[in-house]
């Protein structure tokens, strides 16, 4: 079978995971995103209710306006940043259910059967639901997240010209969005690269467990940790890594922009930074630069995952060929 | 002739028991197939054998490939239903279409359009929201537009009503058969399918019991309507199965001539539901 047809198939397979999962995929960022912008719609009620004659929010914005051009750019484009964060933790549930039921609810309803009998092979088919869980879904997230971010600057602005303000001299100026956009998709499909062992281990699953993928997913780590602990202590007396242990590591390691903190005494000078990952590991610097997220893909690490990645997806097709036997 | 499936010594074995006994077959193109067997026989065991679908022991050559191995080309050029209720729940009937072309060099869309617009199944509905009959109209459709060199239906018909039965048979001899297709059919209804089948195979307990065109059946077994002054006499010439019915007693020969039947009663072709009840019943 030549190349591009083969590529043809995936873009069908792909377009196949997108219909059978609009709700997760498409439907859940969107009302995250007016979630969001609902919350900041409070706000705004909350404000106009209770602030007297907009007195907090105009000094708030007089404040800020103190502060150099570079720190209010720094600031606003740290904090869209941020954002990304609630997007990357709901999205990572998403993807979580979507790969544990992706090789299983077509066992469990019998149309593997119908999947069967048309000519894309077992390796296309898992190939399709990775790559939607690596790209798909990140890529729609990441629109939902822009679109998000663009509705509320445009209230943001009109707020601070209430205030009296330049939204232009004072926020978007200085901000810098495309740099904020760029980088959360660059972490994001970077982490989608930095989770592939999870994502295989999912697929794993998904594509043996008799019933409830779910319980078979976190069981067998947990026991395994369990033992691991145990026989750890047994040998030495110290708690040594366990299975859970490396796997909680390595989500704190992500590439992507997860954490975010705000530091600062004063009103005036709280300022909001984030980090790739969770920044308690030493392991890797988790300053949220290109540089950093490379380095995470081209370490030992990666390649130790990579190998344990190609190990959970070589099972995962074996299940899947004899997925309609018996 | 060109052989589409030929098998040696083919088993499939669950625990100790097996489900496909050693079995030899043979199929060209241009026949259709009806494989015959009480449930539990091995029949779908077989076909998924066949389909790429189950593992086995022995050599098994469909279309000159080794279904085990070369299953993705294999799909290229066959097409099955397994079973009438596996279409996805959450497809849209225009998706499905839509998928099927996609992946499948050898399905038309436009006939599958016309297959579909004689039915009342609507583009926008999903499989969930059509009635089961309407769910085995959409994938007959789906199958019948694809040119496949072998299609296996296995139970295509479950749980449809009678005129739609009738008028897909109708429908999958007249606008889907040709010289170059083989097409295999399991099912109960043994009665709607016999006037359409080319070749015969009847099955159990994994083995094949019989293999035969449905010339040779008609050439060779016989079905003597005796009165009861000829029972003795028509007993004496072996029959394979005996059974009497508003007091005549109903004999079933193989290969014993029609000429010494004839004074006995009343002889015609045996219809295949009483063959096989005869022939399965055989050595019981």
């Amino acid at each position: 079978m030549n190349t591009s047809w083969s590529i043809t198939k995936l873009k069908v397979l792909m377009r196949r995971e997108y219909w059978e999962n609009r709700g997760a995929f498409r439907n859940t960022p969107a009302i995250l995103g007016a979630i969001t912008v609902a919350f900041m719609l409070m706000g705004l009620v909350i404000k106009v209710r209770f602030d007297n004659e907009g007195y907090t929010f105009r000094e708030a914005m007089r404040l800020f306006a103190l502060q150099s051009e570079a720190v209010r750019g720094y600031q606003v484009t740290q904090s869209m940043m941020a954002m990304s964060g609630f997007f990357l933790m709901v999205m990572s549930v998403v993807i979580f259910f979507y790969l544990l039921g992706s090789l299983y609810d077509d066992r469990k309803d019998k149309s593997i059967l119908f999947w069967k009998s048309l000519p894309a092979s077992d390796g296309l088919t898992i190939t399709s639901k990775l790559f939607s869980a690596m790209f798909v879904i990140p890529l729609i997230f990441w629109g939902f997240l822009v679109a998000t971010e663009i509705i509320m600057m445009v209230i943001g602005g009109l707020m601070v010209w209430t205030a009296d303000q330049n939204p232009w001299t004072l926020v978007f100026g200085p901000a810098q969005p495309l740099k904020a956009w760029g980088l959360v998709l660059t972490g994001w499909i970077a982490n989608s690269f930095w989770m592939l062992p999870i994502y295989a281990w999912l697929l794993l699953v998904s594509s043996k467990a008799p019933r409830v993928p779910m319980l078979f997913a976190i069981l067998p780590p947990i026991i395994l940790a369990v033992l691991q602990a145990w026989i750890g202590f047994l040998k030495t007396f110290q708690l040594q890594d366990n299975v859970l242990g490396i796997t909680s590591k390595w989500i704190a390691n992500s590439p992507a922009i997860l954490a975010g903190q705000i530091t600062g005494g004063s009103d005036s000078e709280h300022t909001v930074s984030v980090s790739l990952g969770m920044p308690v590991t030493s392991t890797f610097d988790h300053a949220p630069t290109i540089t950093n997220m490379l380095d995470r893909l081209f370490s030992m690490q990666m390649l130790m995952g990579l190998v344990v990645t190609a190990v959970f997806l070589f099972i995962a097709l074996w299940f899947r060929r004899r997925a309609s036997d018996g | 002739m060109n052989t589409v499936i030929s098998t040696q010594d083919l088993c499939k074995k669950y625990g100790n028991q097996y489900a496909v006994d050693h079995v030899n077959l043979e199929i060209g193109n241009g026949r259709i197939i009806g494989l015959i067997g009480p449930n539990g026989a091995g029949k779908t065991t077989l076909l998924k054998a066949i389909l790429g679908l189950t593992t086995f022991a022995g050599e098994l050559k469909v279309l000159g490939l080794d279904p085990r191995k070369d299953r993705d080309e294999l799909m290229e050029q066959v097409s099955f239903i397994a079973d009438v209720a596996v279409l996805p729940r959450w497809i849209k009937v225009s998706e499905a279409i839509d998928l099927v072309e996609g992946l499948h060099t050898r399905f038309s869309r436009g006939k599958c359009m016309q297959l579909l617009s004689k039915t009342k199944i609507r583009m926008d509905s999903k499989v969930k929201q059509l009635s089961k009959g309407m769910v085995a109209q959409l994938h007959l459709a789906l199958v019948m537009s694809i040119d496949a060199k072998l299609l296996v239906l296995d139970e295509p018909t479950l749980g449809l009503d009678i005129i739609y039965r009738k008028t897909f048979y109708t429908n999958l001899l007249n606008d889907y058969f040709d010289e170059e297709r083989t097409i295999i059919i399991t099912t109960h209804q043994v009665e709607e399918i016999e006037h359409i089948l080319s070749d015969l195979i009847f099955i159990r307990d994994g083995k094949i019991v019989l293999n035969s065109t449905m010339e040779e059946v008609q050439q060779s077994y016989f079905e003597l309507m005796a009165p009861p002054e000829s029972v003795d006499a028509a007993r004496q010439l072996k029959p394979l199965n005996e059974r009497s019915l508003f007091g005549k007693h109903i004999f079933l020969f193989q290969g014993v001539d029609s000429a010494l039947l004839e004074p006995l009663g009343e002889v015609r072709t045996p219809n295949v539901a009483d063959l096989f009840v005869a022939v399965m019943g055989e050595d019981q």
